[in-house]
């Protein structure tokens, strides 16, 4: 319900924190925070390290992903930065560079 | 939900910095920095925005510290709390609206050319015989106009000597009553 989303024709740099959901199809620049779950759209640019509860990534990504629950990298996502999360699901497609930490 | 045009910054998100939109957005959460949006732009009655906001249209019922300007339009809704400028074409004030600022409408660069052109017509009157009352209120229309750099200074002179004045006050007045009491004592000396 109470989603934020930043849309496709929207460019913000800075910082961006929320409790809840965020669904980004636009680009990000800075930092973005959630307490919720994250989702990185197609045609999403993101140049930001993320933290959230959950994370899915289908655009482009430059930045470290934390999450305290789980990151999915969908197939036609691209992330160069590194991954701290529980669960790291990586789709056929997919394209990645960096490191993963699963706190094994 | 809402068409892909449109953003949410939904209640419970803070953004700090800046925001630049082609479609709409709307403000439902906390942002500081700088809002341009080319479409429309709403804050909603629980969006918090200290930054100025630049969009077609600007719709506020929510609190918003900083300058306002729609290419097309303002509207403060019942609720709205604004601090800072107002300027566009057209401005509406619903009933319920609070606001502490400057408000334009109309475009700001025609209201800025009128001081320039005023001087001019008050010149042109003074060399054509005695027609400067009916030509003169449009400079002083345009000295208002043109004022608001001119009112922030203005605005701290009077209080000076506003709290001058009450100094100068008591002054008189003392020594009046002094006076009245010496005469009063005299008075009833005799």
């Amino acid at each position: 319900m109470a989603a934020t989303v930043i849309g496709p024709g929207i460019t913000i740099e800075g910082e961006v924190s929320s409790d809840d959901e965020v669904i980004v199809g636009g680009t990000l620049r800075g930092k973005l925070e959630s307490e919720g779950a994250v989702t990185v759209e197609g045609d999403a640019v993101v140049e930001a390290d993320i933290a959230a509860q959950s994370v899915a990534i289908g655009g482009h990504v430059t930045g470290n992903v934390t999450a305290n629950d789980r990151v999915d990298l969908l197939s036609g996502g691209r992330l160069v930065g590194d991954v701290k999360a529980a669960r790291l699901t990586i789709a056929d497609g997919a394209v990645f560079k960096g490191n993963v930490d699963m706190e094994v | 939900m809402a068409p892909k045009d449109t953003s949410i910054i939904a209640a419970g998100t803070v953004i700090r910095g800046r925001i630049q939109s082609d479609g709409d957005l709307e403000i439902h959460g906390h942002v500081e920095g700088t809002v341009e949006v080319a479409g429309h732009l709403v804050v909603g009655p629980d969006g918090m925005v200290k930054s100025d906001l630049a969009a077609q249209s600007v719709v506020v019922a929510g609190a918003v510290s900083g300058n306002l300007r729609g290419s097309e339009r303002v509207v403060l809704e019942d609720g709205a709390r604004v601090v800072g400028d107002v300027s566009a074409p057209s401005i509406g004030i619903r009933p319920g609206a609070k606001l502490r600022g400057r408000v334009a409408t109309g475009e700001a660069p025609a209201a800025e050319a009128r001081p320039a052109r005023s001087p001019a017509a008050a010149v042109a009157s003074k060399s054509t015989a005695r027609q400067a009352p009916v030509v003169a209120p449009p400079p002083r229309v345009a000295a208002k106009v043109s004022a608001p750099p001119v009112t922030k200074p203005a605005a701290t002179p009077p209080a000076v000597r506003a709290e001058a004045a009450p100094k100068r006050a008591p002054e008189p007045v003392v020594p009046a009553l002094q006076k009245r009491t010496k005469k009063a004592q005299k008075r009833r000396a005799r």
